[in-house]
């Protein structure tokens, strides 16, 4: 007996639907539940699956054919049968049309499903209603309940082509009303995202302990100044010129800065201290840690002795430095002993910000961008001169404004005159 | 403007009308030495004459007859039934002659006849003498249907109902007879068809009939105080129904409460209700269509059974209240 393959009806209101393509051509052998075509609705593109095996044969609709829905596209047959004349007009003779209670018909209709396709259990193999609930269990996804909307949620969700069923009913009874379908349109219909959860581990909750030790444990005093950047640019520009023909690395902002820093600091001993319990200790090395940012977070490596290494010695170290930190391999020795740690953030462009100390440190330096500025020379002119903010972070309990004006003070001294580097 | 009640501007208008047109005359139980049950009539018997205000025999069906006999001879009568209840004892004549008269001459005969008669509730006079049966004359085509809430609106229409050339069903009510209001002194009318908004408000739509316009507007203003803006419609005559500010005013609030004192059962209030629901303001619903009536029961003579078998100011608010709200 052929079995006729028909165009399914996938939506309440759908009346024909497009061929996209066969996926088994005349002939080829296929089983029940492979998909046998691509349909396109109005609204959908869907794989339909074959309703039972066999052979297909008979297929009369072929790509982009617009076909009525419930309309014979091809029968299913079995191996020595032949598809049945007159496709569309000739119906298929008809079988003895399966015998069924009238609410069994009735409920088999409502359910869009083919008598012919429920086995019946009552007397003379009869359907009844048992039958066809049995059968509506069995289709894949019971139908889904209607959405509730008042006639006015419902006019302005056709109009602002919102799915109702998406919006989340505000009304008696999870009633979809008008303001709903407003709402919906405001927000995107996407759920709330939930935060990522990084947990607080690692370099990062050793940054997050110390700098909360010591913002709440350290009373900060802040002081800024500007500084006049030409004369150092142009002694950092004299250096490259030589470090370049001597394969040196590259001195940077910062490798210059370590230099002036150690040597402001040797001058002022508190700046470079620590308080242990009741005792203040003036360390007897200058130890320039270096903030370097790093994608897991911020590390701080150390220049040491940077008052005693010269220009070209530091530059080396640096760079070997943030080298070895960039790519995870720094030692434990080469992040201990830092007595004094300079923050430079003027790469990125900032002008000016301030730095939380690192323990059991007693001052940070946030060094910001150079950039041309007005300034009034000291003739009264109005000069364009590339200036630098740099902001001091003490440790107040033993470092007061006056000390720490006086070693920033110095330290714009010797950037603005890098020649008293040699002093 | 001269404020004067809904009674004495009823008895204006005939007065008026009387004057103006030789052809008016009342007839009815009661309405000439004794100036009509609840006295609309006073005075008109003195000023017009036994041939033009008539005492009849207790037959309502003889005074819708004579007056559909007269009406058919060029006369324009205005019949009084005491109580609205015994329009049923009226009906033959009124359902079954002067509705289809005019029809079934092909045009060539005309009825201008007002049938005057009190409705409703509240006066304590039992299931007989109370009841609201607006809807039996509605339901019949060839009879205009007028119910006034306000002594504005009766004395305008009543005038209209007189030179109307149709039989009209002109209901009043026995609350509202003292219920007083600014009536122009000058003859005026108010087309048979034309509702009114009698309060303006974006929240929800009350429509309302006869007594219950004023109590919804009571109940409007009570629930203005609580920040819900109740839009009061008044259709006025029911029949022929102007439908348009009804049908624009559920689509400017989505939400309406119809209110009236008939039975809920086959009140007017389901007719306005389809009416809604099949016109464009359906798309504009956001909750249910509502109605407050009367109970399914006769009117109970115990004052408080009675108070409780229609809707009462405080039903209005608290159905009105639950419909702003969203909660139905």
């Amino acid at each position: 007996m052929a079995i006729p393959v028909i165009m399914p009806k996938l939506e309440m209101t759908q009346e024909t639907a497009t061929i996209i393509e066969w996926l088994k051509q005349e002939g080829e052998e296929v089983e029940k539940g492979e998909p046998l075509l691509v349909v396109e609705t109005d609204k959908i593109t869907v794989d339909i699956e074959s309703p039972a095996s066999g052979i297909l044969a008979g297929v009369c609709a072929g790509p982009a054919d617009v076909v009525p829905v419930t309309e014979i596209i091809a029968y299913l047959l079995k191996p020595g049968e032949a598809a049945p004349q007159e496709v569309v007009s000739a119906p298929t003779p008809p079988s003895p049309p399966p015998t069924a209670t009238p609410v069994a018909r009735r409920l088999a209709a409502t359910a869009g499903l083919s008598l012919g396709e429920i086995a019946g259990t009552g007397p003379s193999n009869k359907i009844c209603k048992a039958d066809v609930e049995r059968a509506i269990a069995a289709q894949s996804a019971p139908p889904p309940a209607k959405t509730r909307a008042t006639p006015a949620a419902r006019r302005i969700a056709r109009e602002r082509a919102v799915a109702l069923r998406t919006v989340t009913g505000s009304g008696p009874r999870g009633r979809v009303q008008a303001a709903d379908v407003l709402t919906s349109t405001i927000t995107p219909e996407r759920p709330e995202q939930a935060a990522e959860v990084i947990p607080l581990q690692g370099i990062r909750r050793t940054i997050a302990e110390r700098i909360t030790d010591s913002y709440q444990g350290v009373p900060h005093v802040y002081f800024t100044m500007r500084v006049d950047m030409g004369e150092f640019e142009k002694a950092r520009a004299s250096l490259n010129a030589r470090m370049q023909r001597a394969a040196v690395p590259h001195v940077s902002v910062t490798v210059l800065l370590v230099k002036a820093v150690a040597w402001a600091l040797k001058r002022h001993p508190w700046l470079n201290s620590t308080l242990r319990g009741a005792e203040i200790h003036l360390l007897p090395e200058i130890n320039v840690g270096i903030a370097v940012a790093l994608e897991e977070g911020l590390i701080v490596p150390v220049v040491r002795h940077a008052d005693l290494k010269g220009v070209a010695e530091i530059a080396r170290r640096v760079n070997e430095l943030v080298t070895r930190a960039r790519e995870g391999r720094l030692t434990p020795a080469d992040v201990a002993g830092g007595t004094f740690t300079l923050s430079n953030l003027g790469p990125f462009g900032i002008e000016q910000f301030t730095a939380i100390i690192n323990p059991p440190q007693a001052a940070i330096l946030a060094v910001g961008a150079t950039r041309p500025e007005a300034t009034v020379s000291p003739e009264g002119q109005i000069v364009i001169r590339p200036v630098l903010r740099m902001t001091l972070a003490a440790d107040h309990r033993i470092i007061d404004g006056a000390l720490a004006a006086r070693f920033l003070a110095e330290l714009r001294e010797v950037l603005e005159n890098p020649t008293l580097l040699l002093w | 403007m001269r404020e004067i009640t809904y009674s004495e501007a009823l008895r204006e208008a005939l007065r008026q009308e009387m004057r103006r047109d030789e052809h008016v005359f009342i007839i009815g139980e009661d309405v000439g030495i004794y100036g009509g049950a609840f006295g609309v009539t006073r005075g008109l018997f003195e000023e017009f004459g036994e041939e033009r205000v008539i005492d009849t025999p207790i037959s309502e069906l003889g005074i819708a007859g004579a007056i559909t006999g007269a009406a058919l001879t060029g006369m324009r009568p205005v019949g009084e039934i005491m109580f609205m209840d015994f329009m049923t004892l009226a009906s033959e004549q009124l359902v079954n002659q002067a509705a289809k008269i005019r029809f079934m001459f092909g045009g060539k005969a005309t009825l201008p006849f007002v049938m005057r008669t009190p409705a409703g509730a509240g006066t304590g006079a039992a299931a007989q003498h109370s009841q609201s049966l607006e809807n039996w004359f509605v339901h019949i085509p060839g009879l205009k249907v007028v119910m006034p809430s306000t002594p504005y609106d009766a004395k305008g229409l009543l005038i209209a109902s007189i030179r109307d050339d149709n039989p009209v069903i002109f209901i009043e009510h026995k609350l509202l007879y003292r219920v007083k209001g600014p009536v122009p002194e000058e003859p005026y009318t108010i087309p048979l068809g034309a509702a009114e908004i009698k309060r303006e408000g974006q929240d929800l739509t009350i429509v309302a009939t006869s007594v219950m316009v004023q109590r919804s507007l009571e109940a409007a203003a009570q629930l203005a105080s609580e920040g819900i803006e109740v839009e009061v419609v008044d259709p006025r005559t029911l029949k022929p129904l102007d439908a348009e500010p009804i049908i624009r005013s559920v689509m400017k609030t989505g939400r309406v409460l119809i209110v009236h004192e008939a039975c809920k059962t086959g009140g007017y209030g389901g007719e306005l209700a389809a009416l809604i629901a099949e016109s464009e303001a359906f798309d504009y619903l956001e909750a249910p269509i509502v109605r407050l009536a009367g109970r399914d029961m006769p009117i109970p003579y115990n004052r408080t059974l009675e108070y409780h078998a229609v809707p009462q100011v405080e039903n209005i608010v608290a159905k009105a209240r639950e419909l702003a709200q969203g909660r139905i």
